[in-house]
């Protein structure tokens, strides 16, 4: 009897979730497993034939320095961009759930970038920092502006985490506003009334309270960080000389441009590993700070 | 009760789907088999030339016009994008084209792939050499020589003839010295010298390459050459010939209008500089003719210069550009029928020995091509200028069968060198250690 319930309950769940399980296991799974199966061979991307080559490609990855300064570039990046993201996000979003004329208008307007894909934002601010940033440095003799952004690799490092910045922090933004919305008034109103002010009111009540949306939040820029790419190729396509080539662009590069699929493969798992690491420490210290209202 | 009217509905939209899909999939081949059954060949050419876009549609038109039951779709590889890349998706994706263009360095990759073409027409009419790297050691040859191009520093003869006070003559310009003093008398005029682009391909693809061509005129020692970097058994740092081409990078570098600022330029910035002579010199390669020609101020009066390497007028090099086959066709056997390998070939063949084909490759598209037989004359004149130094014999052969990332991560050390980062022994040292990392 309770073996034909669960098999009845079994075919419900595979008539809902089947076909979502079977793209999942087609489109993700298998080419993860295959791909790591080739981190074991040395194909270069095309050839009918390839041979084993054992741990390698695993030795060759701890060998690249120029893949591990990638990953040390990248970890600068996605450090500064997730706090500059949430900290811009969540003071927009406590200004805009004030009392302040036209706030849905200025809700539309910070969440816009992120509406506009990766790359022509790259393009877009390209001729920002080369174009538009460099003619009023001349006209109006700003020396910082004087010359390309770009051309700089310090400060090509720059415009990546300035651009990251401003088209994340209006997705954080709405996040961080249900989260404000979702505090109860009575809390505030009680605070507000033993004489809290609103320093104390955002430091005791608001920031604890807020902790699952800084989970989300943290969480969502440092992945999107640490996968970043077509911002980076559209903006600096690594440049000037490399310097700000960050590590998936690396790895996209060894594989297909350098043709050592392997290798890449290799490489692409490696960063696999640490982002997971990264991410899954993130949301287990995060989650110990949840406190209930 | 609910239960089974939402199974009900569930596994109605759910044969509805796989309904659909059958129908479709039973259209698909359907059409097929109608496509077969009127002897209807459709063949696929995947084009890596973004700029040739347009004037490959149109003669692909011409082509199926003249062959009808043929009919040629032209495939754009992204701009940005490697055709190796593409092309190898498209390989996975069991989707392969029928004519893939490729860069010369990717094409023995796909040798079991690629259709033997040495018995056709056009081998016996391909200029010497422009089938060396197609070859393979059993004597196949697996891709057609679609373009030759040509690089070295580009010249604006309006701003020259001012500087020279006169008619300018390129064969004046045999050494380094003579290249020196040429930059000192434009800048008396009151006109930047020359320009540098910063772009990571024409220094690292084009600049520096010319050093590993120059090393012998026979090319195998350039090979051995090479081979030895690999083993690192050469020293570049007293590689006479090498240095000497980077003693011309100095003076180039010192002359450039961006001097102040030197990874600020953009290839954008070349065509309208040289075009409005505001420089005199660019270094660049026939291809930047459509953009020069868009800017130009000088009845398309232009042409090459060679890059010194030393001194000496006699040294090879001197009087020498740089020339090569840079794209190749291959034609797929594994995934295309024989009517569209067939199909193909005489595509090639219409290119080459057919007027209208010989008028897009040399009038509509400005290619210069590896066939013999084809007497027409290019249009422009850089292609014309090279055309001239291939028929007086004055070219270094192309370096363009090196690594795949050699023009990646060769060019950001060059401009590193360029933007004062690195000294010359750092980046002859990074040079050296980019071939021993190629074994």
């Amino acid at each position: 009897m309770s073996s034909q319930k669960f098999f009845d309950k079994l075919k419900i769940q595979l008539l809902f979730s089947g076909p979502t399980l079977f793209a999942f296991f087609t489109v993700v799974i298998l080419p993860f497993l295959y791909g790591i199966y080739l981190t074991f061979t040395n194909w270069d991307g095309v050839s009918t034939s390839h041979s084993f080559v054992g741990m390698k490609n695993y030795l060759a990855v701890l060998d690249d320095t120029a893949f591990w300064t990638s990953l040390y570039k990248t970890m600068k990046y996605v450090l500064l961009t997730v706090i500059l993201i949430n900290v811009v996000g969540f003071f927009l979003a406590y200004m805009l759930t004030t009392e302040i004329r036209g706030k849905n208008l200025f809700r539309a307007g910070f969440f816009t970038p992120n509406l506009i894909g990766g790359i022509i934002l790259g393009f877009l601010w390209q001729f920002i920092f080369s174009n538009v940033l460099v003619y009023i440095g001349e006209h109006f003799k700003i020396g910082i502006f004087s010359s390309s952004w770009l051309a700089d690799p310090d400060k090509a490092f720059w415009t990546l985490v300035i651009v990251t910045t401003w088209q994340y922090s209006g997705y954080m933004m709405v996040i961080y506003i249900a989260g404000l919305m979702n505090i109860p008034k009575e809390l505030l109103e009680a605070a507000s009334i033993d004489g809290a002010n609103a320093f104390v009111r955002l430091r005791k009540i608001i920031l604890p309270l807020m902790v699952p949306s800084f989970i989300v939040c943290v969480f969502l820029s440092l992945q999107r960080g640490f996968m970043v790419y077509d911002l980076n190729i559209a903006l600096t396509n690594g440049g000037p000389y490399k310097s700000t080539q960050l590590v998936s662009m690396y790895v996209y590069q060894k594989a297909f441009l350098s043709q050592k699929y392997g290798a890449g493969q290799a490489e692409a798992f490696v960063l696999f590993l640490i982002v997971a690491i990264v991410t899954l420490i993130q949301v287990y210290v995060s989650k110990k700070r949840e406190v209930e209202a | 009760m609910s239960k089974l009217k939402i199974m009900s509905a569930a596994v109605l939209s759910l044969s509805l789907l796989l309904a659909g899909c059958g129908n479709s999939a039973k259209e698909s081949q359907q059409s097929e088999q109608k496509k077969t059954a009127s002897s209807e060949v459709k063949i696929t050419f995947l084009n890596s030339k973004g700029e040739i876009q347009a004037q490959l549609e149109e003669a692909a038109k011409e082509f199926s016009k003249e062959n009808p039951g043929t009919t040629l779709e032209v495939i754009p590889a992204a701009a940005g994008q490697s055709p190796f890349e593409k092309v190898t998706s498209m390989y996975a994706s069991g989707n392969a084209p029928t004519i893939a263009m490729l860069d010369p360095g990717d094409v023995k990759k796909f040798a079991d792939k690629a259709l033997d073409l040495s018995k056709e027409k056009w081998v016996n009419d391909a200029i010497d050499g422009s089938l060396d790297d197609a070859k393979t050691e059993d004597g196949k040859i697996l891709a057609f020589p679609f373009a030759v191009e040509g690089y070295g520093l580009i010249y604006n003869k309006a701003v020259l003839d001012k500087a020279v006070g006169g008619n300018f003559d390129p064969a004046s310009i045999k050494t380094r010295k003579d290249l020196a003093e040429l930059i000192g008398k434009i800048q008396k005029t009151g006109v930047a010298s020359n320009l540098l682009s910063p772009m990571d391909w024409s220094l690292g693809a084009h600049y520096l390459t010319i050093g590993y061509s120059v090393q012998s005129n026979k090319f195998e020692e350039v090979e051995a050459f090479l081979t030895n970097l690999k083993e690192g058994k050469e020293d570049l740092t007293k590689n006479e010939k090498l240095n000497g081409l980077l003693d011309t990078f100095d003076l180039l570098k010192e002359n450039n209008i961006n001097k102040k600022d030197p990874m600020s330029g953009t290839y954008e910035q070349g065509p309208e500089l040289l075009g409005k002579g505001k420089v005199g010199l660019w270094f660049m390669g026939n291809w930047a003719w459509p953009q020069i020609k868009g800017f130009d101020t000088t009845n398309g009066n232009y042409g090459f210069l060679p890059v010194p390497i030393s001194d000496n007028p006699d040294d090879y090099g001197n009087s020498q550009i740089s020339v090569g086959v840079t794209k190749r066709l291959i034609i797929d056997k594994e995934q295309n029928s024989p009517e569209q390998q067939a199909a193909a070939k005489k595509f090639l063949e219409w290119l080459v020995y057919n007027e209208k084909g010989q008028d897009f490759l040399v009038n509509k598209a400005n290619i210069i091509p590896a066939f013999k037989n084809i007497t027409l004359e290019p249009q422009d004149p850089l292609a014309k200028s090279i055309k001239a130094y291939m028929n007086n014999n004055k070219t270094l052969r192309s370096m363009v069968t090196l690594p795949p990332d050699h023009w990646s991560q060769v060019g950001a050390f060059m401009q590193q060198y360029l933007d004062n980062k690195i000294d010359r022994k750092q980046l002859l040292k990074q040079i050296e250690g980019y071939w021993k990392s190629q074994q």
